[in-house]
């Protein structure tokens, strides 16, 4: 008895150990998960750091696809390139609705329900905007901006990121939707009527001015007044044909961690249009000039240097193949088109520069020839084409006669124009005395189906350079021009403008030029309301001529740009309701 | 009978005593290193907190920077008040709006204060307000106005608390022992700003109190870059250190300038 006892009681003390052992088990794993779950939050929150700002990359990523899609260059471009034939390289250069301009070739048209979807989804992953599952990325913001997208007329494209290099991921977007821009849809009111307008696409319109005249280009709602000029007052409804429509471009980027952003951008086309457009409606088959003459001398005082008579004035036309000296503004491109051939925004007249030209000459006068009127001759207004063409666009003009907008007029609207250029541009050439053979350097493809853009930040001397080249040339120093060299397209002298010449040739340039000086001597922007004295001057000691000159060319102020690229006008986030 | 004896002897007190001193001694060394893993475990809670608060700051901060110049004049068809769209990135005084003033010179923006200009999505233009008052770094949003940014309504209730123990610019009580103990952080011992511009010239970002004079300008502003040196609430328990840390963001502008 007693034993069985004492069985009982050793029995009774090792549960008594078990309890023990099981406590000690129990304090330790409380400690041991609280561990756990302090570092867990630490890591947790950091998690969400990183995947919150990874998802906001991933969404500008998205944006970026889009907008460097819509450039014609783009080898996987989606809207149609301006040159003919489209460019081969573009499977899908027809994904964005456009249509063809003679300012700039192929731009974006797209209608109000016209939707156009980038879709990137991660392996075995659907990803589908127009899906009501939760799962497949559904785009909800549309209905917001728009209406219900059942309604909307719906196109979808893989991104470039399905084709990346295997096993490397790209930016983990779902999709990146194009759209046009609407009042409603960026959610301002534009024009300020006190609705934000869901019908009427938005244009961005360059040559708009403020009722005080003053450069006001923006967003405009189609068929809103455009005021183009003030003296005489001229308005045209958007879209002018300067106009370029505005796209919304929204990216949803969601990573694995359930982190979601999405940013949208409004972009629009960027062209390169000097002129006005005319009040008066253009007849059939005429294109839209871009500049108002083959050379602009932009300024309220310039100098102006003419050569002697070069060669015969009848082979200023068209078509001519034997040299001459012309600064021609009849259109090589379309024959019954033209603009003048000088143009000069002086105050006083355009005198200093018609004076020049006959001091070289009673016969001098008639290389000079251009559309629409003739001050030198008697009577003014004379008809087209007539023997010289210099146009002050200071002063009241003809309807026909475009003038030059606003914003090229003051040195620090020109020099933001200059600016977008080079921020578009294909090659920047940052050399205080560049040379032709840079251009050679740095820009090998250049050709007749592949124009450039070129900006030489500094001096451009093209002594010795006998190439043809095609596209875009800004030069914000000296533009030494030796006329062996061919420039087919858009030459613009802004900043330092002095455009200088003596050397002989046979090459000219075809396509339109602008010399304005925005900066002074030490490259400092002007900050006087108006542009400094610009110079241009081509020396008459010439053995084998001083080339062509300048000849108007409407293909080529078209070809050389065609846009430039897409600017961003507005980014945002869009703050997501979940 | 020797053998239930045997079984029901207890433990000596040689035994017992010496069983408890054991006991006693590794419960001290166990409470010892609880007591330091508690400490350490304070410190390094202090520390991560003091560094996710600071994070989550920056993160808003870079946020609104990134946003920040929405909607710019270009996206409306004519001049509107100066109220209705972002005139630039941040707003500035003296001279705003019509007068750019040269950062560094500014009594907004500058090394401790920001006011950023953009709408936050209901379709109004915001300041958005950061500002460092002694170690509190505050953030305060107004609707904006024709008015001067600087001296709009910023009070209690606008303002409020986003980051605490910044010491960017210590305190003078601090300043002595804090570069003392992080003269990394403090080169040359002098206080550090939390915001730092950079301008849009045509030769690319640059700092704009070194760009050319025409393009330090806050319109121009394109990145700002944003360092907040936090403290947590107490010294270090062991150490009995200050415990500093250095976060840093840079907000991108995608907006255009006007």
């Amino acid at each position: 008895m007693v034993q069985n006892k004492q069985t009982w009681g050793r029995k009774a003390e090792s549960g008594a150990a078990l309890l023990i052992a099981i406590f000690a088990l129990l304090l330790i794993s409380v400690i041991a998960i609280a561990l756990v779950v302090t570092s867990g939050t630490d890591a947790a929150l950091g998690g969400n750091y990183r995947t919150s700002a990874g998802a906001y990359f991933a969404a500008a990523a998205g944006l970026e696809e889009a907008r460097g899609r819509l450039l014609w260059k783009n080898p996987d471009c989606i809207v149609n390139r301006p040159l003919s034939p489209p460019n081969p390289n573009c499977p899908n250069a027809t994904f964005i609705p456009t249509v063809l301009t003679s300012a700039a070739g192929y731009l974006p048209n797209m209608q109000l329900h016209d939707v156009r979807y980038i879709l990137n989804p991660l392996n075995g992953e659907t990803v589908d905007p127009q899906s009501a599952n939760p799962s497949d990325y559904p785009d909800t913001e549309y209905a917001t901006e728009f209406a219900p997208l059942a309604g909307a007329n719906v196109a979808t494209i893989p991104s470039i990121q399905q084709a990346n290099i295997a096993g490397l991921p790209g930016p983990p977007y779902k999709w990146v939707r194009i759209t046009p821009a609407t009042e409603k849809s960026v959610n301002i009111d534009v024009n300020g009527d006190g609705t934000k307008d869901p019908l009427a696409r938005l244009y961005y319109e360059p040559s708009n001015l403020d009722s005080s005249c003053r450069p006001s280009p923006g967003l405009i709602p189609e068929g809103s007044p455009v005021l183009l000029n003030c003296s005489p007052a001229q308005q045209l409804p958007s879209p002018t044909p300067t106009g370029v429509q505005a796209l919304e471009v929204t990216s949803l980027a969601v990573l694995p961690s359930g982190a979601r952003r999405i940013v949208q951008y409004v972009v629009a086309p960027l062209i390169i249009s000097a002129s006005v457009p005319p009040s008066s409606a253009l007849p059939p088959g005429m294109p839209t000039n871009n500049f108002p003459a083959a050379l602009t001398l932009d300024g309220s005082s310039v100098t102006f240097q003419s050569p002697n008579p070069w060669g015969n004035s009848s082979d200023c036309a068209p078509g001519s193949l034997n040299p001459a000296y012309c600064i021609d503004g009849q259109d090589f491109s379309n024959t019954a088109n033209g603009v003048a051939s000088i143009s000069c925004t002086i105050p006083s007249g355009c005198s200093p520069i018609t004076a020049e030209i006959s001091s070289q000459g009673p016969t001098n006068p008639n290389f000079y020839p251009g559309s629409p009127i003739n001050p030198i001759s008697t009577p003014p207004n004379a008809p087209a084409f007539a023997p010289t063409s210099v146009v002050n666009l200071s002063v009241p003009q003809p309807p026909s006669q475009p003038l030059l907008q606003q914003r090229w007029q003051t040195p620090k609207t020109l020099d933001a124009i200059a600016q977008d250029i080079t921020n578009s541009a294909d090659v920047v050439i940052n050399k205080a005395a560049a040379s032709g053979s840079d251009i050679s350097a740095r820009a090998p493809t250049m050709s007749a189906t592949n124009p450039m853009t070129i900006v030489v930040n500094g001096d451009l001397d093209l002594t010795g350079w006998h190439n043809a080249a095609f596209g875009l040339l800004l030069v914000t120093g000296t533009l030494h021009y030796d006329p062996d060299a061919s420039w087919n397209g858009i030459v613009l002298v802004i900043g330092q403008g002095i455009f200088s010449s003596s050397k002989n040739g046979s090459g000219g340039i075809h396509g339109a030029v602008v010399v304005a000086k925005t900066r002074d001597n030490s490259g400092i922007l002007l900050t006087t309301p108006t542009l400094g004295p610009a110079f241009f001057g081509t020396q008459s000691s010439y053995g084998s001529g001083p080339g062509l000159g300048i000849r108007y060319d409407s293909f080529w102020t078209q070809q050389a740009q065609g846009p430039l690229s897409y600017k961003v006008l507005s980014f945002r986030e869009i703050t997501l309701a979940n | 009978m020797t053998q239930k004896t045997r079984n029901r002897r207890g433990f000596t007190l040689l035994e017992l005593m010496a069983s408890m001193t054991i006991f006693l001694i590794i419960c001290a060394a166990m409470f010892g290193l609880l007591q330091l893993s508690q400490q350490k475990y304070s410190s390094e809670s202090q520390m991560s907190g003091a560094f996710q608060e600071a994070r989550l700051g920056i993160d808003q901060i870079v946020r609104d920077i990134n946003i920040s110049g929405y909607p710019s004049q270009n996206m409306f068809s004519k001049p509107v008040s100066s109220a209705s769209y972002a005139v630039g990135p941040v707003a500035w005084d003296p001279g705003y709006p019509a007068t750019d003033c040269q950062i560094g010179a500014c009594t907004t923006p500058g090394d401790y204060d920001v006011i950023l200009e953009t709408d936050l999505g209901d379709g109004n233009v915001s300041w958005i307000r950061y500002t460092l008052t002694g170690t509190t770094l505050f953030r305060g949003v107004l609707q904006k106005t024709t008015g001067d940014p600087n001296t709009a309504p910023w009070g209690t209730g606008v303002m409020v608390p986003l980051v605490s123990n910044v010491m960017n610019n210590p305190p003078g009580a601090l300043v002595a022992q804090i570069t003392a103990e992080y003269p990394t952080l403090f080169p040359g011992g002098a206080p550090q700003p939390v915001f730092r511009y950079n301008c849009a010239t045509p030769a690319g970002s640059q700092p704009c109190n070194l760009a050319p004079t025409t393009y330090n300008a806050p319109k121009l502003v394109s990145d700002v870059d944003v360092m907040l040196i936090v403290m947590t609430q107490t010294p270090d328990m062991q150490t009995k250190q200050l415990k500093l840390m250095e976060l840093s963001g840079r907000g991108h502008r995608s907006n255009p300038s006007n």
